[in-house]
């Protein structure tokens, strides 16, 4: 199968007073699983129709490998899209779903009779052909509209949070299936969701978006473990903040922080906030180590447990009114601190981030 | 790059040439035509001045001069009014107690409902004249036995008639704002300790206010710009459009001027009217949406035998008429009066006659209907799907076509088609136009609220792969409306069958209709024949609702 490059230059999109979009740049590369990653409303969906042509941008240009597709019409950009809420055709059956875009593209009937069989073979959807769409379940719904987008061989897939109206079961196995047949068929993908475990099992790359704008573009493990704003380190995982205050330099080329219970973290130099601006740490809550407490080191009280099956979590006061939490695992969640008790705190060897504090 | 057939270069014919863009041309040119352009030129004749007295206020000043003319527009007024009240009074009791209590008979009190709504006016109110005129069958056997009755006549038996007639707007409107009520709603009144009248009072009439205004406007807007019934049983009680009917009729080509500017006097008024209730309404409106609508409630034995009294009095007078027509379209006539021996005389003598406005009927409401169920779903689709300047003006042209009444639309129809380059007077084509012109408004506002169901995805899906704007329509958006828009087309059929006001004004001798052809028969008092005339009529507009309610699980809501 052949598809292409996508490249979003500046795009920004503007409803009235809502800046939907606001001067994104991204860049897809062939054959890429490329997911935007956000909370409802930060445009995700805005930016993928626009790619899709269903709207135009109100700055900005979109080029599918060297080619600006701006003047293209929708139904002439080649692209497979899936959506949210399936948009199945309701009075079609599973194979007329699935040749419609071939009839519209005027292919011969045995061609499409051929496409089609190999792609409900591919879905294991042969037994379904004749079936309406009322006939079929959420999940054999949304495999019927994944067929209909692949068979086409659009230059790139688009897909619109495409498991958030299932159940969790079949969530999970259908991203594991669409993950496969994406490497499986090497198509160019741009992948919406705001389930942060989705975007970061299924991606090459992932571009969290906020308000908007793209916060960061990374693979997985970058977003994951290099968050580069606050709002990315906060949207990804459970972090703790920390009101900081910067005491000097530390060993070993770092910079010493002192945060909140007495505790001091060294953090490289190169990521250090300005010596004297107000700063906030911040770090995992499976970072956090629970011990013993110790004279001079870094403590908390704990003021709760909170038992989740595999995770316990601890609800830990550092200064008055200032809180932590500590998601324990293994051996370390069989045997719990009483609330009300004194504990000692470290890290992991993962060091902390720096953000500037958020403006009160 | 692959797959990309070719590349289009933006240029100002490929925008502008698409599938919509041609179509909103088209409608936009349709509209012009068929309304915009009629209503500027009665509006401009109006202004044209007169012979012996120049300047643009000449007809007006004319108008409000001389008692003759400005007397019409009070007692229309007066008449119309009147009804509304009476209509709402009536009706909105009787929407609550059908919709609330459990009252005997819902089945025929709905079916009823419909048949009065959908027979034509005409046909109830020389009903009435048959049993309460002078000669009527009840005026005469009570004067036997010395009982002396009122005379139908004038002003009190055309608001009689209208509110009879009208009275279903209101019932309508007002059940299915009962049933967007809430039932917590009206829990909570009763929780905190209100009596059953004070939460009608207190809860539910502010709730419904803006369906009483939306079913009151409705009922003036109809009783102000009646012709038929006016005529019929007003006799020396003239209103307004009558005045521009007769008008018409007698300076037919020659002095157009004063009916365009009383038929603008009859347009201004709906206007108002219209707007006034959108102000209203929008002003009260509280936007609620039931999720467990009102619940119909066991009543104590008496209650619910005087208010199903109550309903079954006040519908079985509505559709005394109906039944009138039907049986007396089996008696044997004399003229105006009516012999107790049945026969099938007046069916027999239609043969030789009806078959030219039957035909005429059919086809001229065939193809409007044809007509507003395409346009319609199109121009429906532009609003709802292709919003934007143009888009938004569609909206307010077709909406204002709300507010032209059928005898301003003839008038307005024939001063710009009686003369080159377009001849259209005197033509079916002309008929056709008006009667599509004048449902135009409810298929486009029924596609529009069919659209706003239909996800947006489902069309945007087949753009996406690859069927064009016009394929797309034809393909997703018809097929999966086509139980919609067959229900427009029953009502819109069951609506343009009757109309009589422009038909008036727009029919010649050869495109003569039903209607037209009843009320000839009436105004010359050949009851016997215009009963069987009548009864052909009723059963070919409710032939369709009967369609419509059983088979497509239609509500009667659906008609107003
Ligand atoms: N057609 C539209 N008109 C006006 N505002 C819109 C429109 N579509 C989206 N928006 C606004 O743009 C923002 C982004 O919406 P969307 O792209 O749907 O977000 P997401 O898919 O990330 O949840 C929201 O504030 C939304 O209200
Ligand atoms: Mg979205």
């Amino acid at each position: 199968m052949t598809s292409t490059s996508v490249r979003i230059e500046a795009v920004s999109k503007r409803f009235g007073e809502v800046t939907a979009v606001d001067r994104v740049d991204l860049s897809v590369a062939k054959g890429e699983f490329f997911t935007l990653l956000g909370s409802s409303g930060c445009g995700k969906t805005t930016l993928l129709r626009i790619v899709a042509g269903f709207m135009p941008q109100s700055d900005g240009r979109i080029l599918f490998g060297d080619a600006c597709i701006d003047a293209v019409p929708a139904h002439r950009r080649n692209t497979g899209m899936v959506f949210q809420n399936y948009a199945i055709f309701p009075h079609l059956t599973v194979v007329e779903n699935i040749a419609y875009g071939l009839r519209a593209r005027g292919l011969a009937a045995g061609e499409i009779n051929e496409r089609v069989g190999r792609m409900l073979a591919m879905m294991r959807l042969e037994h379904l052909g004749h079936r309406r769409p009322r006939e079929l379940s959420g999940g054999q719904q949304q495999r019927v509209v994944l067929a209909r987008a692949i068979v086409i061989e659009p230059d790139v897939l688009l897909m619109d949070e495409p498991l958030s109206n299932l159940d969790t079961e079949m969530r999970v196995h259908l991203r594991g299936e669409i993950r496969a047949l994406q490497r499986q068929i090497g198509i160019t993908t741009l992948y919406v969701t705001h389930d942060q475990e989705e975007a970061l099992m299924m991606s090459d790359r992932v571009a969290v978006m906020s308000g908007g704008r793209v916060e960061q573009v990374g693979t997985p493990a970058e977003i994951f473990h290099r968050p580069r704003t606050r709002f990315v380190a906060a949207f990804i995982g459970e972090t703790n903040f920390l009101p900081a205050t910067r005491l000097g330099a530390g060993g070993n080329d770092t910079a010493l922080y002192d945060v909140p219970g007495g505790g001091r973290l060294a953090v490289p130099s190169g990521q250090a906030s300005a010596a004297g601006s107000p700063a906030e740490v911040a770090f995992r809550s499976h970072d956090l180590i629970v011990g013993p407490a110790t004279e001079s080191g870094w403590t908390a009280t704990v003021t709760d447990t909170q038992f989740y099956g595999a995770t316990v979590r601890l609800v830990l006061e550092l200064a008055p009114n200032v809180f932590a939490q500590a998601a324990l695992t293994g051996a370390a969640a069989q045997t719990l601190p009483p609330p009300g008790s004194r504990v000692g705190l470290s890290l992991h060897s993962q060091s902390p981030w720096i953000f500037p504090a958020k403006p009160q | 790059m692959t797959g990309l057939a070719y590349t289009v270069t933006p240029n100002w014919l490929s925008r502008h040439l698409g599938f919509w863009p041609v179509v909103t041309a088209l409608a936009f040119v349709a509209l012009v035509a068929l309304l915009v352009l009629p209503v500027i030129n009665i509006v401009g004749l109006s202004l044209s001045g007169k012979d012996d007295q120049p300047g643009v206020l000449a007809n007006y000043i004319t108008f409000f001069a001389e008692r003759f003319y400005y007397q019409t527009l009070i007692n229309s007024l007066i008449v119309s009014s009147a009804a509304t009240i009476l209509a709402v009074l009536l009706g909105v009791p009787a929407a609550y107690f059908a919709t609330i209590y459990n009252i005997w008979g819902r089945g025929f009190v709905r079916a009823a409902v419909v048949l009065t709504f959908v027979s034509p006016p005409f046909i109830g109110s020389y009903s009435w004249v048959i049993l309460f005129g002078r000669s009527g069958l009840v005026t005469a056997t009570l004067a036997e036995i010395g009982i002396p009755l009122p005379s139908i006549y004038g002003a009190p038996g055309i608001v009689l008639v209208f509110t009879l007639q009208f009275f279903p707007f209101v019932f309508l409107m007002v059940s299915s704002g009962l049933k967007s009520i809430d039932q917590s709603i009206e829990d909570a009144a009763r929780n905190l300790g209100s009596s059953e009248l004070s939460v009608f009072f207190t809860v539910l009439l502010p709730l419904l206010v803006p369906s009483i205004s939306a079913g009151a406007l409705l009922v003036f807007v109809a009783a102000f710009t009646d012709i038929g019934t006016p005529i019929i049983i007003g006799e020396r009680f003239r209103v307004l459009p009558v005045l521009i009917y007769g008008e018409f009729v007698n300076e037919f080509g020659g002095r157009p001027v004063l009916a365009s500017t009383l038929a603008v006097l009859l347009l201004a008024v709906t206007t108002g009217a219209l707007l006034v209730q959108r102000w209203y309404a929008g002003r009260h409106a509280h936007g609620t949406a039931a999720i467990r609508p009102l619940m119909q409630r066991e009543q104590p034995p008496l209650k619910r035998l005087l208010a199903s009294a109550y309903v079954l009095l006040l519908v079985g007078m509505a559709l005394l008429p109906i039944i009138n027509i039907v049986i007396s379209s089996f008696l044997k006539a004399n003229g105006p009066l009516l012999l107790f021996e049945p026969t099938l005389d007046n069916y027999i003598r239609l043969l030789r006659t009806v078959a030219v406005p039957l035909t005429n009927t059919l086809l001229y409401t065939t193809a409007a209907t044809v007509l507003c169920a395409v346009v319609g779903t199109a121009v429906g689709y532009i609003i709802v799907r292709r919003p934007g300047r143009l888009g938004g003006l569609l909206d307010g042209v077709v909406m204002f076509s709300y507010a032209v009444p059928g005898i301003v639309l003839g008038v307005g129809l024939i001063v710009t088609y009686n003369e080159p380059p377009l001849i259209l007077t005197g033509t079916a084509a002309i008929l056709i136009l008006a009667f599509f012109i004048r449902r135009l408004p409810f298929s486009v506002r029924s596609a529009v609220s069919m659209l706003q169901q239909l996800s947006r995805d489902t069309e945007d899906a087949s753009i996406n792969l690859g069927a064009g704007p016009g394929r797309t329509f034809l393909r997703i958006t018809v097929p999966l409306l086509a139980m919609a828009i067959l229900s427009g087309v029953l009502l819109t059929w069951s609506n343009t069958i009757r109309e009589l006001s422009a038909t008036l004004v727009l029919q010649s001798g050869s495109t003569i209709t039903l209607s037209v052809e009843i009320f000839t028969e009436v105004v010359n008092a050949n009851f016997g024949t215009a009963s069987a005339l009548g009864t052909i009529l009723i059963l070919l507009t409710f032939l369709p609702l009967v369609v419509l309610f059983r088979f497509l699980g239609k509500q009667e809501d659906a008609l107003v």
